[in-house]
């Protein structure tokens, strides 16, 4: 295997009794990249990451993280690595700096390193001055920089985040991609699920995931570039009625509300004047359509109806999953649960 | 206009700390009224008491017409409550669950049933009825969660944050599926972190330390509070990250998807200029800078440090 | 096995011990009020036993009899039945405990030295009462027979003495009260539950808090995480060893004839144990009432019950006896009883201490064994 791989992941399966979760999952991430991993909820995203830290054994499949075997040395994965769960996974009983004493501890950092580096990360997620508050007495926010800090006290090699900023503020969310972004200049490597597109679009690389298996994975750019239809931005009196009838258009694929603006995204062979007669004629007003690059999240939704095309070719119930119709586009019954710790009885798999 | 929600000098106090410090708003029906604010600002215990379930220090609210003191029970009736945190009982199926709420507010049976099918084909849970509720992932979770909350039609709808952990397909669905409750005739009073969500409500309040510091349309918002605005593509990003964090000139400057957004003080005349010349000095290539109108993000984030720089100047 | 590890997860155990000062009253003080309250209330001590008397001979032998009964302290006699259906009535309303039959003619077969029998009728309802009761008669009975053989040998002019008199040398615990056997095993049992209420949870519960997952994600060992999960508890179970030895020194007057390091020491080594039985327990279940229930039923009964602390091995079928061999408990009664009443040293007491420290370790070892750094 190459050295310059810091993630290197073939053939993941786990299944948690009859659903399954991952479904041979290829995945390689370079030494000092920024992978991002997008999909819909349920995609396998938090038991591919689980694998990864070597706290849930796959059924199938190989994993080498940070140069080890995270199936059969799992010790030697988790001292390199850093993880930061989905779910606030600190003592809520212990101060800020208690928790990350402790975390010093378990990962033996000698005591004259970790104190300075303590000191930089508290100061720079503006944390500093809540080092004596019981992680219980935190906002949302702020828990989740601690997580960061935590993750971050040994120096991993390999960094694993787990939606690390959902439910946290803009303001929190700025102060933890202050530390995420310099990462990478010391040569952490980042795996990040995340449910936010302007997140993703930050990221080297960006894996699509979905049903337990990587779809497309590509830079953003690139990323964009594929999207062939063309997005416009237009404002409409009385916009319910322009979204209704816009829906209904053969050549529209899609219709978003941005506020007083609709994100109209028609099929590539379409011509957009056709759209904007259909408008007037159905007596909407209509102002100024503008040509809009798209976004990370526009090719999210696409890949959501490409995956449903997929499966109407592909007919239904051939992979074993009945009452699939009428569910949203990208996301068909039976979706696999994530585990969830405490929440959701732990799989089997843990005996 | 009616008013479905009326909240005049709202005060909690939990023991020495001040959660809400006399905030007054009020929300019309058929609104989206977007309530946003940094965590810990005080929005989810705001809506605690404003659902009932939490007695305020001091102050005076009417929700749906009825007295927040002495009329709660008349409250929970009128609103639909769907809570920040998984609410529903995991070991109940998603239509067990629906119905259950059903029972308690006292929907007669066949209406529940009827409920039940039109509320899981909106929200596109039909094949999920069935399935334990501590099974689903996040987004179905909340799905589940909302129309548990909506099961007795209530004339307004109290969402902390419903879109949290929620792919961004489910985000879109969960929207358009409230801007048809308000055109509906519904209230909705919602929470959010996502700024781009914000576009969707009429009328939004950005609270800060319990305290409301702004107000409006997210049209007022964007174009009221934060000018001097620039969009900047450059490589590499983090280097002109650093020189522009270091710049006098700058009041903020963050990552905004794979570009830079970044406010210039008041007094800077030219910003884009400004902004080329400081990342010129520093070395960096400067692919584009443009000045753009605000984002919500933005301004959010303007406001809350603005809130912020505020309170540490009040505290030495 | 990393020392520093080891002890940052104990740290922060006895943070959160610290930090939630309900759960540390509760595990001080509830033993020693528990202690005070059974310690009064479990008494085979019986006082003024009352019974009733069947006289149906009359001369001075069958009164000096009765007066020998009404004399002594121990019983209380209430009524003189004239017709046999008062005794069974009396028995059935439960207002005595045994009534005494003289037979007619008591005083003739004792006046011509011929054996004589009184008889005793005792309500067997109550099995133990009954059987103290009838210890206490027999007791006095020797002593009247002593008396009138003396008597009765004075009378002929020699002196022949009895073949057999009993004379109970009675050691450890010369008045057989019941307190000095009862509060050592008082305490050996609290400590028990105690033991497992403190470790059944505390592995389990990081699973349903949350913390879980950033720890079995850390270097951190199955066995670094056990241990430092004990020493917290150790401490605790220190204090309150030492606490139950005062209260039962303080307020009962019991107080330990042998060795006191080597009691602390028992207790200690018996404490491991114990704790490390919640921690497996701790470590294999998925949640926290699991693990409570585990503790209850599968440590806490059968301590109570197999242990010999309310009923003698000596009595049990030889397969309950075996059982009641892998019972950690059973030993340190053993060992706290011997300590307490006979002031026996580590010479005779060696056997169960060993096999309570390889208890200790075993079951940490298990319960590290079983543990798994997995989801």
């Amino acid at each position: 295997m190459s050295g310059d791989l810091a993630v290197q992941v073939r053939g993941l399966r786990k299944a948690f009794e009859d659903v399954v979760a991952v479904d041979g999952l290829d995945l390689e991430v370079g030494t000092g990249e920024i992978m991002g991993l997008v999909g819909p909820d349920g995609a396998g995203k938090t038991t591919t990451l689980r694998m990864l830290c070597g706290i849930l054994l796959p059924d199938a499949g190989e994993v080498r993280v940070a140069g080890h075997d995270a199936v059969r040395d799992p010790e030697e994965v988790k001292a390199r690595i850093g993880y930061v769960p989905q779910r606030f996974s600190l003592h809520r009983d212990l101060t800020v700096n208690e928790n990350i004493a402790y975390l010093a501890d378990l990962y033996t950092v000698p005591p004259g390193t970790w104190t300075a580096r303590r000191e930089e990360l508290l100061e720079i997620t503006q944390m500093a001055p809540f080092r004596d508050r019981l992680a219980a007495a935190l906002s949302g926010g702020m828990r989740q920089k601690l997580s960061l800090i935590c993750a971050l006290i040994h120096r991993p090699q390999v960094l694993l985040l787990d939606e690390p900023t959902t439910g946290v503020d803009p303001l929190s969310r700025r102060d933890f991609w202050q530390i995420l972004y310099d990462l990478p200049r010391q040569g952490v490597t980042m795996l990040l699920c995340t449910p936010y597109m302007d997140e993703a679009a930050r990221c080297n690389r960006v894996a699509f995931l979905h049903q337990g298996q990587i779809l497309r994975q590509d830079t953003p750019a690139a990323l964009r570039e594929s999207i062939h239809s063309r997005i416009f931005e237009v404002r409409c009196r009385p916009q319910h009625l322009a979204r209704e009838m816009l829906k209904r258009l053969p050549l529209v694929e899609g219709v978003e509300v941005f506020g007083d603006r609709l994100h109209v995204t028609l099929r590539p062979e379409a011509a957009p004047a056709e759209a904007w007669r259909a408008l007037r004629e159905a007596g909407v007003g209509e102002l100024a359509p503008r040509e809009v690059e798209p976004s990370l999240e526009d090719v999210f939704v696409a890949m959501g109806g490409e995956v449903e095309n997929r499966k109407s070719e592909v007919g239904n119930g051939e992979d074993g999953e009945s009452g699939g119709t009428g569910v949203s586009p990208i996301l068909p019954s039976g979706e696999p649960p994530p585990p969830r710790t405490g929440e959701t009885p732990v799989p089997p798999g843990g005996k | 206009m009616a008013l479905a929600v009326e909240v005049s000098n709202l005060v909690k106090r939990f023991g020495d700390f001040t959660a809400v410090d006399g905030i007054s708003f009020s929300v019309s029906k058929g609104e989206v009224f977007g309530f946003l604010g940094p965590n810990g600002a005080g929005k989810s215990t705001t809506i605690r008491m404003l659902c009932g379930l939490l007695l305020p220090t001091s102050g005076e609210a009417r929700i749906a017409e009825h007295d927040i003191y002495r009329e709660t029970e008349l409250i929970r009736r009128s609103i639909g409550y769907m809570p920040q945190f998984f609410s529903l009982y995991p070991d109940l199926t998603v239509r067990e669950n629906i119905e259950f709420y059903a029972g308690m507010y006292e929907v007669p049976r066949a209406r529940a049933r009827e409920r039940v099918e039109e509320l899981s084909g909106r929200l596109g849970l039909e094949g999920l009825l069935d399935r334990m509720t501590r099974t689903l992932s996040t987004g179905w979770r909340q799905r589940a969660a909302l129309a548990t909350a909506l099961v007795h039609q209530p004339p307004l709808a109290f969402l902390d944050e419903p879109t949290s952990g929620v792919d961004p397909v489910t985000r879109r669905q969960f929207w358009e599926f409230i801007d048809d409750l308000a055109r509906e005739g519904t209230t909705v009073f919602v929470t959010t972190h996502v700024m781009d969500e914000a576009e969707h409500c009429t009328r939004l309040v950005i609270m800060h330390d319990g305290a409301i510091i702004a107000e409006g349309t997210p049209e007022e918002m964007r174009t009221r509070y934060v000018q001097n605005m620039v969009e900047v593509q450059a490589a590499p990003l983090w280097e002109a990250l650093e020189a522009l964090q270091a710049s006098p000139l700058v009041r903020e400057a963050a990552l905004f998807g794979d570009a830079l957004h970044v406010q210039l003080r008041e007094e800077v005349v030219d910003p884009a200029e400004a902004v080329r010349q400081a990342l010129g000095e520093a070395g960096v290539a400067v692919e584009a800078a443009e000045c753009i109108p605000p984002t919500m993000e933005d301004v959010f984030v303007a406001l809350a440090r603005g809130g912020e720089e505020a309170v540490r100047e009040a505290s030495p | 096995m990393n020392r520093r590890r080891m002890m940052a997860v104990a740290r922060a155990e006895w943070i959160h011990i610290r930090r939630d000062p309900r759960s540390l009253v509760v595990i001080l003080i509830l033993p020693v009020f528990m202690l005070l309250l059974y310690g009064y209330g479990i008494n085979y001590d019986l006082d003024r036993i009352p019974f009733a008397v069947w006289n149906l001979d009359g001369t001075q032998v069958s009164r000096d009899l009765i007066d020998e009964f009404r004399q002594n302290r121990y019983f209380d006699l209430r009524e003189s039945v004239l017709e046999q259906r008062r005794i069974e009535e009396l028995l059935d309303e439960r207002k005595v405990v045994f009534v005494l039959v003289v037979p007619p003619d008591l005083g003739g077969t004792v006046g011509a030295g011929r054996p004589a029998e009184v008889q005793f009728v005792l309500d067997g309802s109550d099995t133990t009462r009954a059987s103290v009761a009838l210890g206490y008669i027999e007791g006095v009975l020797n002593d009247f027979s002593g008396q009138l053989q003396a008597q009765w040998a004075n009378r002929q002019g020699t002196q022949v003495a009895a073949p057999f008199t009993v004379y109970p040398t009675i050691l450890y615990n010369p008045d057989l009260r019941s307190r000095p056997f009862i509060v050592p095993g008082l305490i050996a049992v609290l400590l028990t539950l105690l033991a497992g209420l403190l470790t059944s949870t505390c592995i389990v519960r990081e699973r349903e808090w949350g913390s879980f997952e950033t720890l079995i994600a850390s270097p951190a060992a199955a066995g670094e995480i056990v241990l430092g999960k004990l020493i917290p508890y150790i401490v605790i179970a220190f204090a309150n060893v030492v606490l139950s030895i005062v209260v039962g020194w303080v307020v009962f007057g019991v107080v330990p004839l042998g060795s006191m390091a080597l009691l602390l020491t028992a207790s200690m080594v018996y404490m491991a144990a114990s704790l490390g039985i919640g921690l497996f327990f701790s470590a294999v279940s998925r949640s926290q009432q699991m693990a409570i229930l585990f503790a209850v039923l599968l440590t806490f009964l059968p301590t109570i019950l197999l242990s010999g602390f309310v009923f003698p091995l000596r009595s049990m079928p030889t397969i309950i006896a075996a059982i009641a061999q892998i019972i950690p408990a059973t030993h340190f009664l053993v060992i706290i009883r011997s300590l307490y009443l006979k002031g026996a040293g580590l010479e005779i007491l060696w056997p169960q201490l060993l096999v309570l420290a390889g208890f200790a370790v075993v079951i940490v070892v298990v319960a590290a064994g079983r543990f798994r750094k997995r989801l």
